[in-house]
């Protein structure tokens, strides 16, 4: 198999960080473009297999690839460098945007612009709940879960990492006891 | 201290945020209530930034939140201390990538996270919504906004950018 250098494989994932608009479904395509068609390093198959892993880990889903296929193509060093890579050009856009933007909090157009903003923030949460709604199988057990935490949650002062916590807890113990019988 | 505080927070979020980016959420509003680091409205603003810049959405707002918090040392910080977990379950998982997605624990405690995520998410767009709610014109654009992707999610940027314009027409003609 082609081996990569470090360098280069920090300057590819700094480009995809720089041209990355939105989040994991977006680097797909991209990562594809990159690493399948131009270089023939990965296989598709893998590309599909660590995607899917990807979003069943915690964490971020693009920052998650793309240190699969670091890792994949130079071991542990290649994961650190891809993810290094990625957050490269952000990061200091990040801190530029949020070093400027204080100059603006008094500006008229800023703040009535940030007041739809607010509102397109709520949109973007519920569509995100909408997302995760639509690629789940709903059965009982994902509905008692739901309604219990949700109530929970509501009516609480409980942490996300607290109700994270106890939920799956209890929900590990009912699929400890309703498990199939093979599995010990 | 605060540093400390810092990275154990976004330890938590890299190790139980789960469903992307916009799945940070809860965590950083719980901050926002728990801690002075920043109020909700900056939240807000940073959730914004963080959707039109380049880069993961959940990687730039940890960014933000940093810099908010504790200038350059604490984006770095929360940045890093968010993608590590990631970082450590990716060599883990990589090692043993078949045993991984037949393990009946993980598929259980995946099987747990998803509801639980949808309900946390939830209960912050509940809580975003409430002061809202007194608005008419705020409802009014939320109601354009979802019939607007009814049919299909369209880009981050497409709602910031239209709620941004109609935010500033609004308030040219009142």
């Amino acid at each position: 198999m082609k081996k990569i250098s470090l360098v280069k494989l920090f300057l590819i994932f700094t480009k995809i960080g720089a041209i990355l608009l939105g989040g994991g479904y977006v680097i797909l395509p991209i990562l594809k473009n990159e690493f399948v068609e131009k270089r023939a390093l990965i296989g598709d198959n893998d590309l599909l297999d660590y995607f899917a892993l990807s979003q069943t880990l915690p964490g971020i889903i693009a920052a998650n690839i793309s240190m699969f296929i670091g890792y994949k193509l130079r071991g542990k060093l290649g994961a650190i460098i891809a993810m290094f890579g990625v957050i490269f050009v952000p990061f200091f856009t990040i801190v530029f945007l949020a070093s400027v933007f204080n100059m603006f909090t008094n500006n008229f157009y800023i703040n009535s612009a940030l007041w739809g903003i607010n509102i397109a923030v709520i949109t973007l949460l519920i569509l995100t709940i909408r997302e995760m709604w639509q690629k789940t199988d709903k059965n009982i057990f994902f509905y008692l879960i739901f309604i219990t935490s949700l109530l929970t949650l509501i009516f609480t002062k409980l942490s996300p990492f607290q109700a994270i916590l106890i939920f799956t807890s209890v929900g590990l113990i009912y699929k400890f006891l309703s498990r199939p019988k093979e599995i010990k | 201290m605060i540093y400390l505080q810092l990275a154990l927070e976004f330890l938590k979020i890299g190790f139980f945020s789960f469903g992307g980016g916009y799945a940070t959420i809860p965590f950083l509003y719980h901050i926002s209530q728990h801690y002075n680091w920043y109020t909700l409205e900056e939240l807000s603003q940073m959730i914004a930034v963080a959707s039109i810049t380049p880069g993961p959405v959940g990687i730039n707002v940890a960014t933000y939140a940093g810099i908010k918090t504790a200038g350059i040392l604490g984006a770095l910080l929360a940045t890093v201390s968010e993608i590590l977990p990631s970082l450590i379950l990716v060599l883990i998982v990589s090692k043993l990538l078949k045993k991984f997605k037949d393990n009946f624990w993980i598929k259980s405690i995946i099987e747990c996270l998803k509801p639980i995520s949808c309900a946390l998410l939830a209960s912050v767009a509940i809580g975003l919504i409430k002061p809202e709610l007194k608005d008419i014109n705020g409802m009014i654009l939320l109601g354009i906004l979802l019939a607007l992707s009814w049919k299909s999610k369209k880009d981050p940027l497409f709602y910031i950018l239209l709620a941004g314009i109609f935010g500033i027409i609004f308030h040219l003609f009142s």
